[in-house]
């Protein structure tokens, strides 16, 4: 069963295409129900299944590997560039389809995370993959969950083909500007990467309006009708969404078949180039109200090669700043931020102290304190310490009679952050100065414990993904 | 103050309840327990019921009927729980649900409830990560066998879940705290097993290595991004008392 094509067994390939895979962040498995069926092997369930956490904290959900490391391109940060003197491996379609299978089967991952390596051109790859998951579909009968990051700069067949099998595509940004990604992947362009994202988001709008959904895809019940939201419904029909027929090159689709249900995801690079939290930002909201995509994932550059236009090996992985990007992206998916709310091109990156909730309240404490009371659930949101758990848990149970300290910080309601701001039957927890100065040294002396931890302990929360779903 | 005592299987538990409340001693005399009882009160008196189906049933209809089948579906949850208080706290919900309709799970003013609800939650998270924790070895090439230790009797919704995963697999899931197994055939309907002690230990001995699980362990530490290590928040996703049974962790380097 475990023939020797390259010389090389399936465990030593393993060992080199998982570990050039790893970097990539992404590993959820959610954003789709898919019931199981006599006769395959497989389900998936909406809010992501992770199977174990590594021994950095991450999760691991799906067998994350490259199907080849072998690469014709040079990007800079990337280990497996042309450049370097890396071993090199290639996994047959049959080696990746049974690792799968017999993983999956044993209860180990919630499927395959495929990527590649580009050998002879971006087109041939893209098709070798495409026709590892074919068989995995067919031939193996793979019901589970099925992730592909598509390669820029190929025909868009290909890319229709990848979105019929799988659940969830990416393409990944790796830069928010197109000078870095210039300088750090020659051989790469804004072009080839946004011309796909832009049909597949197309596609997946198209059939989901098929089947009787709405064109977009699934948020936080919450926040689609917050005022201010960036998915705020009413605002997202003003933009107009989604053109009314298919690109013509994925036209033979048929609408009724998933075409990646589980949406689009990408990924940048944090601290190899030199853009400010303002432009991530900025253009994370821009994927998310333009392209639909379901996650943008932010991947603090862990250094691997010595290279004059990058960070030196051995220069600390930014992670506090990573930890800030997603603090931030969170509350523009879930808490009805919107980007240049919570930065300016004046200020343009986070504060280190403060993480970016308590640095807007303490910046708006004309707002402040609200009555636990009385305030709209979307007010309720922007209190330091309030979720939209807890928000909602208190907008339902006010209409039943007062409450208490006690009981908010039953609902789970942090108290530490939030007493600062509001006022309870009229009261304040403690007699405390409305005032910033002081407010803010308090603050601070709270998060520099966590601040602390996710500096120096790694202390890196990949935000567990069940949060994506729970929160209603 | 009277305890009401029963074992803890479904019926029992709903029969108990059925006896508490048409003692007519006033919900505030008494307490309902699961046995083993841990610490005797010196003034309490203990009360055993046993198993009656009818009664079980009763109760079961007034709340579906008289209160609502979510209800009904949020107290067999709870009841699964091993915490001590879980019965003791269903009879409270109980009261207050009677009083005040379906509205009552939403009632978060009532120190009841919200340990209601935390009990609730505690059952589908300690189900939901055995779902994902669960470890299968296969034994013969066709049969895969998962042992695994649950506080809480999850075993029917862990089970369940692997009915919708691999429908076309013959496996088997094995309780060893409550000594119990789900046996799935291919495409047939799965069953409850009771297992005795020796069909415990004889299954004990299905947990082998093959190459696959070697494979596994490879994989799982290729993973880990040594820069960012960071043992503490893998320790608290993944807690240790769960880890008895799963590949990645266990000693038995062959
Ligand atoms: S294309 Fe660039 S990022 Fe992708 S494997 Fe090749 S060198 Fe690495």
């Amino acid at each position: 069963m475990y023939t020797i094509r390259t010389g090389m067994t399936t465990e030593e390939k393993l060992e080199i295409l998982a570990d050039a895979a790893k970097y990539d962040v992404a590993c959820t498995s959610s954003g789709v129900d898919r019931k199981g069926q006599k006769g395959m092997l497989g389900n998936c369930s909406a809010p992501g299944i992770c199977h174990t956490f590594a021994s950095d904290g991450r999760c691991i959900s799906l067998l994350k590997i490259l199907m080849t490391n072998h690469c014709i391109y040079d990007c800079k940060y990337c280990i497996n560039r042309y450049s370097n003197d890396v071993p090199r491996a290639a996994f047959t379609p049959e080696e990746i389809c049974e690792l799968t299978i017999e993983f999956y089967k044993r209860n180990y991952i919630e499927g395959l995370f495929l990527s590649s390596g580009i050998v002879k051109s971006p087109g041939h790859t893209m098709e070798l993959m495409c026709r590892v998951l074919y068989k995995l579909r067919t031939e193996y009968k793979f019901n589970g969950y099925i992730h592909i990051k598509a390669i820029p700069g190929v025909p868009d067949e290909l890319i229709a083909k990848a979105g019929y099998l799988a659940d969830r595509v990416s393409i990944n940004m790796e830069f928010a500007v197109e000078d870095s990604l210039k300088k750090f992947a020659p051989n790469k362009n804004f072009k080839t990467i946004m011309n796909p994202m832009e049909k597949i988001s197309d596609t997946i709008a198209l059939h989901r309006l098929a089947c009787g959904k709405d064109a977009r895809m699934e948020r936080s019940a919450g926040n689609r009708y917050l005022e201010n939201s960036i998915f705020n419904v009413k605002r997202l029909e003003e933009r107009g969404f989604g053109r009314k027929e298919l690109p013509v090159s994925f036209a033979n689709g048929d609408l009724r078949r998933s075409f990646a249900p589980a949406g689009q995801s990408t990924q940048m690079i944090i601290g190899a180039g030199n853009e400010t939290d303002y432009e991530l930002l900025q253009t994370t909201q821009k994927l998310y109200q333009n392209y639909d995509l379901k996650r943008v994932f932010y991947s603090a550059y862990v250094p691997l090669n010595e290279d004059s236009v990058l960070p030196a090996i051995g220069t600390p992985v930014p992670l506090l700043r990573e930890h800030r990007l997603y603090q931030a992206d969170w509350l523009l998916r879930y808490y009805g931020f919107q980007a240049d709310e919570l930065l300016t091109e004046e200020k343009p990156d986070f504060n280190e102290q403060l993480d970016p909730k308590c640095d807007w309240a303490l910046r708006h404490l004309n707002l402040f304190p609200v009555e636990i009371m009385k305030a709209s659930f979307e007010l309720l949101l922007r209190v330091p310490g309030i979720g939209p758990t807890s928000a909602k848990r208190i907008v339902q149970s006010r209409r039943y009679g007062t409450l208490n300290y006690e009981q908010l910080k039953k609902m789970g309601v942090v108290l530490k952050r939030a007493h600062y701001f509001i006022t309870c039957g009229g009261k304040m927890m403690y007699k405390v100065p409305i005032e910033e100065q002081y407010i803010t040294k308090e603050l601070t002396v709270v998060n520099r414990k966590e601040n602390w931890e996710i500096v120096h302990r790694n202390q890196y929360h990949q935000m567990s993904l069940f949060d994506d779903y729970a929160i209603g | 103050m009277y305890v009401y005592t029963c074992k803890s299987d479904y019926d029992s538990m709903l029969s108990c309840i059925y006896e508490a409340w048409a003692s007519g001693k006033g919900h505030k005399n008494i307490k309902l327990c699961v046995e083993p009882v841990e610490q005797f009160g010196l003034f309490d008196e203990y009360i055993h019921v046993d198993a009656d189906e009818s009664k079980a049933e009763k109760v079961s209809s007034a709340v579906w009927h008289k209160i609502s089948p979510q209800v009904y579906w949020e107290i067999s949850y709870a009841l699964l729980s091993f915490e001590e208080d879980a019965l003791d706290i269903v009879y409270r919900l109980l009261i207050l649900g009677f009083h005040f309709g379906p509205k009552v799970l939403d009632m978060v003013q009532y120190r009841e409830v919200i340990r209601f609800r935390e009990i609730r939650k505690l059952v589908s998270r300690e189900a939901h990560s055995f779902r994902e924790f669960l470890r299968f070895y296969c034994v013969n090439d066709n049969l895969y066998v998962a042992h695994f230790e649950p506080r809480s009797r999850v075993l029917m919704p862990v089970a369940s879940y692997f009915t919708e995963r691999m429908p076309s697999e013959n496996w088997m899931i094995i309780d060893d705290t409550h000594r119990e197994a789900i046996v799935h055939p291919k495409d047939e309907e799965c069953y409850l097993r009771i297992l005795t002690e020796e069909e415990t230990k004889a299954l004990l001995a299905t947990e082998q290595e093959d190459y696959y699980s070697r494979l596994w362990r490879n994989y799982f530490r290729t993973m880990g991004i040594s820069q960012r290590e960071n043992r503490a928040c893998q320790n608290n996703h993944f807690p240790l008392w769960m880890r008895k049974h799963v590949t990645e962790f266990r000693e038995t380097e062959a």
